[in-house]
């Protein structure tokens, strides 16, 4: 059976400047997630769960290591013959020199080489930064038999948060007929996920057009979709039901992980037949030493527990020491939390380490405390 | 460097693990929580930069099989490259006649083929770290035929059983075998690895076939012991025979000591297996976990103390898993009391509460059982 031949461009270049320090030298996309995860993880493993073959992850934003990670295709089985994860970076070109990608739309655009190499017939466009298990196969289904020239995906938000995503005003056969980039006055709660199919043909038209216009933000919500609806393309809402987030801040990164300890966050990461892959690291099965005591954690391979861990996830390589207390944090890669430190409501970027007898956050917290280096290095300044 | 070819020497006659031998090699048995037996002597290997490895299988290659082909070990795609090469189809009904010297001559063509000025032959029942280049510098330097690994212990009374011991002289060469009668505690024992030329390998198995259809390269290397000059290099460290179900829940019961386990795998000798992509493991409300080794993919609700837990397995409530080793993708049910079991893959205990072993002869629970 020959398949219709879809390719997936995952939007990995922006700095995700509102997790701070957690993305001074790391793009968004490659942060750490949920014990043994980084965030692209979840974007690549729908992909290739979705039997997609071809991934393109455009870069831009200190893009060394999310580059290197991405490129090892193996990683999520899509090392196929004539497939692959390709990582596309802005490049020099004969006509126009060197030039950033200046918007989502632009970026697509800097890469139809690349599309028009792999015959693609449909284009998904992705964001490297979202938490979520998506079929994809069933969305290009339904915008095949919808006959859509772009199928948007969109879940359902509480009316009050409505304003701060791109809402879909559609007619009852879910067709859109308006868009919206956070509306003071929505008229609907559907939010766009950032998730599109685009039939080939016509968006390499649009981009082609977008791209000649000066004052163009040469950005799909911005300017393809509003332009799509000018010109009466069929543009199809898809309803997506189930867990989806936007990390872009320490909260909402610190909540996610948080998700991960309830039964019932529709986030399943133990379902066998929806597997997220990633980078497997070749460390110890995780200690629990005999003063341990875990309540309500996540904890992955490679830490080593001795001290006392509640509602907490703990990633690879981290160590609790003796009389430490981690209270509803989140602890990434390598962090060692030294004897007797109290953590809570933190949440500890990789390769920090807490001195022994630090007390950071409080209970009831407004605000997630990210612990950085930095922090650290202040507290130590302030301390003598 | 000249060229080494690493042997992995399938199980002596013998290696009795009651239970677990019934489904898989003990080079495919699960240990550790995540790992399998052979992990740790393919990872010496390729830590140590060998890029030929052959794996001999005794019988019921399958759980092999299919582990290696999934796990990379570390080695360049292309130039490296581990073979498996499965030897009992002659021999199934006669298990006495299933020695590794009669594998070894099958398929000599394969070593050739590889051209190797060495071969290093390691066991695949022993768990311990080891660089065999090492062991390949001291071999060339001291003028040896034969250099074998041994390491002085003082528990050969209880484990090391069968196994051989070697006395050695001033210059550390090999003067007599013996075999492990348990009769002493304090012995020097041999860890059945081997470092020879090629043409001597060729030798021995050679002079083995024409001696004796039963004969064993370790049987071979003791003859020749006033022929031939056989150097002794020794071992420190961690070190493990896993010969018995005792002597398979006594690693476990060591390694996971922490202490232990980061000196036998870390950033600096890495210890290579499969991945199953499994999520990290939740402790639940209400777990108690302590003085264990945990896998992934667990969901654990009971109590778990002192014990070595595999990949996917699941604990309710109220159950309490204590001094045992459970393999992975077992469910253990709601108040199921378990001490000093071994629990194989795949089972699911619900019905019988309680279930009891000791330390010298821990309880089985046979893959697939539902009790």
């Amino acid at each position: 059976m020959k398949k219709n031949n879809m390719v997936a461009m995952i939007l990995a270049g922006g700095r995700g400047s509102r997790l701070f320090d957690l993305t001074k030298k790391v793009a968004k996309p490659a942060v750490h997630f949920g014990g043994k995860y980084r965030i692209i993880d979840f974007a690549l493993s729908n992909c290739a769960n979705s039997h997609i073959s071809t991934v393109g992850v455009l870069v831009q934003y200190e893009s060394i290591l999310l580059s290197s990670y991405s490129a090892r295709s193996s990683t999520w089985g899509l090392d196929s013959k004539g497939g692959g994860v390709y990582v596309l970076s802005p490049r020099e070109k004969d006509e126009t020199g060197l030039g950033l990608y200046s918007g989502t739309a632009d970026a697509i655009y800097q890469n139809l080489d690349f599309l028009d190499q792999e015959e693609a017939d449909y284009v998904l466009i992705l964001s490297g930064d979202h938490i979520y298990k998506m079929d994809y196969e069933k969305m290009l289904k339904a915008h095949i038999d919808a006959g859509a020239e772009a199928t948007i995906a969109v879940i359902e938000v509480p009316k009050k948060e409505a304003s701060r995503f791109g809402i879909m005003n559609t007619d009852k056969t879910d067709r859109i007929i308006e868009f919206e980039e956070k509306p003071k006055e929505p008229k609907s709660n559907l939010a766009s996920m950032g998730v599109y199919i685009f039939s080939y043909k016509s968006l390499r038209k649009y981009l082609k057009e977008d791209a000649k216009v000066a004052d163009s933000a040469h950005d799909f919500g911005k300017s393809i979709i509003p332009a799509y609806l000018k010109d009466g393309l069929k543009l199809q809402a898809y309803r997506f039901k189930g867990y989806w987030k936007d990390v872009g801040t320490i909260d909402s990164l610190w909540e996610a992980n948080m998700d991960l300890l309830k039964d019932n966050s529709g986030l399943d990461l133990f379902d066998p037949d929806w597997k997220i892959y990633t980078d497997d690291a070749s460390a110890t099965p995780q200690c629990i030493g005999s003063k341990a005591k875990i309540d309500n954690a996540f904890i992955t391979q490679g830490a080593i527990i001795n001290g006392e861990v509640d509602h907490s996830v703990i990633f690879s390589g981290a160590e609790i020491c003796e009389n430490a207390k981690v209270s509803e944090s989140v602890i990434m890669n390598n962090v060692i939390v030294g004897k007797g430190a109290k953590l809570t409501r933190c949440l500890v970027a990789d390769d920090v380490r807490i001195p022994e007898g630090m007390t950071l956050g409080k209970k009831n917290s407004d605000e997630i405390l990210l612990v950085s280096k930095a922090l650290i290095a202040k507290a130590g300044e302030n301390h003598e | 460097m000249s060229k080494v070819l690493g042997i992995l020497n399938f199980e002596p006659s013998y290696v009795h693990v009651r239970g677990l031998e019934d489904f898989r090699p003990i080079s495919a048995t699960s240990i550790l929580g995540r790992y399998r037996v052979i992990d740790f002597m393919l990872s010496n290997f390729t830590n140590s930069g060998v890029e030929a490895i052959k794996v001999f299988i005794k019988s019921r290659p399958r759980s092999t099989v299919e582990h290696i082909t999934h796990t990379s070990y570390n080695l360049n795609s292309k130039r490296g490259k581990i073979q498996l090469l499965h030897g009992d189809t002659d021999y199934r009904n006669n298990e006495l006649f299933n020695v590794d010297i009669q594998a070894f001559k099958t398929y000599m063509e394969f070593v050739d083929v590889e051209n190797p000025s060495y071969v290093v032959i390691a066991p695949s029942h022993f768990i311990f770290k080891q660089d065999f280049n090492e062991i390949l510098e001291y071999h060339i330097k001291s003028k040896n035929d034969i250099t074998m690994l041994y390491q002085s212990v003082n528990n050969a009374d209880t484990q090391y059983l069968m196994g051989d011991v070697v006395s050695l002289d001033e210059k550390k060469r090999v003067t007599a075998f013996h075999k492990n009668r348990g009769k002493y505690k304090k012995v020097n024992v041999s860890l059945e690895t081997y470092v020879m030329s090629t043409l001597t390998f060729k030798q021995l198995v050679d002079e083995a076939c024409t001696t004796s259809s039963l004969y064993s390269l370790s049987d071979i290397v003791a003859d020749c012991v006033r022929a031939m000059k056989i150097g002794a290099y020794q071992h420190h460290g961690f070190c493990a025979c896993i010969s018995t179900l005792n002597a398979y829940y006594e690693a476990n019961m060591q390694i996971k000591k922490e202490k232990e386990l980061l000196k036998l795998i870390n950033d600096d000798w890495p210890i290579y297996t499969m991945t199953n992509d499994s999520c990290p493991t939740l402790y639940k409300k209400g777990a108690k976990v302590s003085g264990s080794i945990v896998a992934n993919g667990c969901q654990i609700e009971g109590t778990v103390i002192n014990s070595v837990i595999g990949r996917n397995v699941v604990i309710k409530e109220g159950a309490v898993i204590k001094d045992s080793v459970i393999l992975p993708d077992t469910f253990i049910d709601k108040n199921v009391k378990l001490e000093c079991g071994v629990v194989d893959r795949l089972s699911i205990i619900t019905h019988i509460k309680e279930l009891k072993g000791t330390r010298e002869e821990p309880i089985y629970i046979k893959r697939g059982d539902r009790i």
